[in-house]
């Protein structure tokens, strides 16, 4: 899931911090600029994990700031592929699963990741495999079955996954345009820097309590674990 | 005369251009490895829980020294000419954001966190090496702690062809040690990895009245109370 990243930058260091020693202060604005943001094709930034190198302490032309070039390693977010997480499902919809890890919330299951066959039940909100079900049932056939058959995904639930793969965006909002000397704000549907595609389609993945005591197809323990969650 | 003027003008401007052009290069930030080593969910919070304390015992620190000075009606605390309080612990809000909610994420219930020690990882790992899992492969054992059989087959590619029953049962067998032998969680107390900040703290420039202070700040640096304080 973390790793550590390898970044060279460089830093300004205001002269009010000239009293705190120079590695913290280097540290200080280092996590000021990349601690909960995304570099794209590195991942999601935590925090410095140690300074590897720096150099001495530069003043330039036009303020007082000392900038320092520095090599650091930063603790980054990025789990890497085949990689099985523990997660909690966020939220349901038609298009499939969207799961939170606290700190990173674009995890989605699409619905040809889920387990075969499933349905997305609009009543509940929520996806159900029909695990002893027959995997060419269509969505219809699959929501006549009765309930107690059906192997929810709730919300809230904690779920094992795969890390199927993921996606960097860098959408830049681009030049304000005008039209007839009025800014003209565009409608730019806004994607997350980050997402993470990720499988529920194997034995073993999806909610944890299925695979607890080894025997999904118990309805009674099922019911159990959902009065759990 | 004008002549003499005009150099006088081209000179500085060549100057700065050039100056421009230095800092643009070297401002830019730049990847080198962008996975250098990989960490296990243990070692990551343990890293930011210390950071928590550390920054619990700063803001402490810096809270009582604002205290005595409004007391000894000295408040010195706002420099000469403006700026930031000398005393000031400056709050980074996406830090700690992401540090808090990491935090949480990773000594959740549903982890395996709460009951690992640096010792038994270590263990674990050794204990694993004749079973030719690859460093991923490790590294899930490690942060997921598969008990059951079933987790492991996640984990493991071809488990069947490479394991056989009973190597199964002992990889199981080692990962139930593990986490056996951590009663309690008490990272916040054990020795640090990352020596920088803890430097940080001894170095602090302060009165010999401070120091006392400083003193005993290592029992409370976990204290829950003292989150309210940086919200000042």
């Amino acid at each position: 899931m973390f790793n550590l990243a390898i970044l060279k930058d460089t830093v300004a260091v205001h002269p009010a911090d000239f009293g705190t020693p120079q590695e913290l202060a280097i540290m200080t604005e280092l996590n000021k600029k990349y601690a909960n943001r995304v570099l794209h094709d590195v991942g999601l930034c935590i925090c410095v994990f140690d300074l590897t190198e720096a150099g001495e302490g530069k003043v330039r032309y036009g303020d007082g700031f000392l900038w320092y070039k520095v090599v650091f390693r930063m603790l980054v977010f990025r789990p890497f592929q085949t990689e099985v997480l523990l997660a909690k499902v966020m939220s349901s919809d038609h298009n499939g699963v969207r799961l939170s890890l606290d700190f990173f919330d674009d995890i989605y299951v699409p619905i040809h990741y889920l387990p075969v066959p499933n349905a997305f039940d609009p009543n509940e909100r929520a996806h159900f495999w029909h695990a002893s079900g027959d995997a060419e049932a269509k969505q219809t056939e699959l929501l006549d079955t009765p309930v107690t058959e059906r192997m929810w995904i709730d919300k809230g639930e904690i779920v094992r996954v795969r890390v199927e793969g993921d996606e960097f965006y860098d959408d830049e909002p681009g030049p304000v345009k005008m039209a007839e000397g009025v800014q003209v704000v565009k409608e730019v549907q806004t994607r997350a820097p980050f997402t993470i595609f990720a499988s529920m389609a194997e034995q073993g993945l999806g909610p944890v309590s299925w695979w607890a005591t080894a025997q999904p197809e118990d309805g009674e323990e099922q019911d159990e674990i959902m009065e759990d969650g | 005369m004008a002549r003499h003027a005009q150099k006088w003008r081209d000179a500085p401007a060549l100057n700065s251009g050039d100056e421009v052009n230095k800092a643009s290069q070297s401002m830019e930030a730049r990847v080198i490895n962008p996975r250098s080593a990989l960490l296990s969910n243990y070692e990551v919070l343990s890293l930011l829980q210390e950071l928590e304390a550390d920054h619990l015992a700063r803001t402490k620190i810096a809270h009582r020294i604002k205290k005595e000075e409004e007391a000894a009606g000295t408040d010195v605390s706002v420099p000469i000419g403006g700026g930031r309080p000398s005393t000031a612990v400056e709050t980074l809000e996406n830090l700690r954001t992401v540090s808090f909610e990491a935090i949480k994420y990773l000594s959740a219930d549903h982890q395996s966190t709460t009951s690992q020690t640096p010792e038994a990882v270590t263990e674990l790992v050794k204990s694993l090496e004749s079973y030719g899992f690859t460093k991923a492969e490790k590294l899930q054992i490690v942060n997921l702690a598969p008990q059951e059989q079933i987790e492991l087959y996640v984990i493991v590619e071809e488990l069947e062809d490479r394991l056989s029953q009973e190597q199964m049962v002992e990889v199981a067998e080692h990962v139930k040690k593990s986490l056996a032998a951590a009663p309690s969680l008490s990272i916040v107390a054990q020795p640090s990895h990352k020596p920088l900040i803890v430097k940080a703290d001894e170095n602090w420039d302060a009165t010999d009245d401070v120091d006392e202070e400083f003193d005993d700040q290592g029992e409370g640096a976990g204290v829950e109370g003292d989150l309210d304080m940086e919200e000042d």
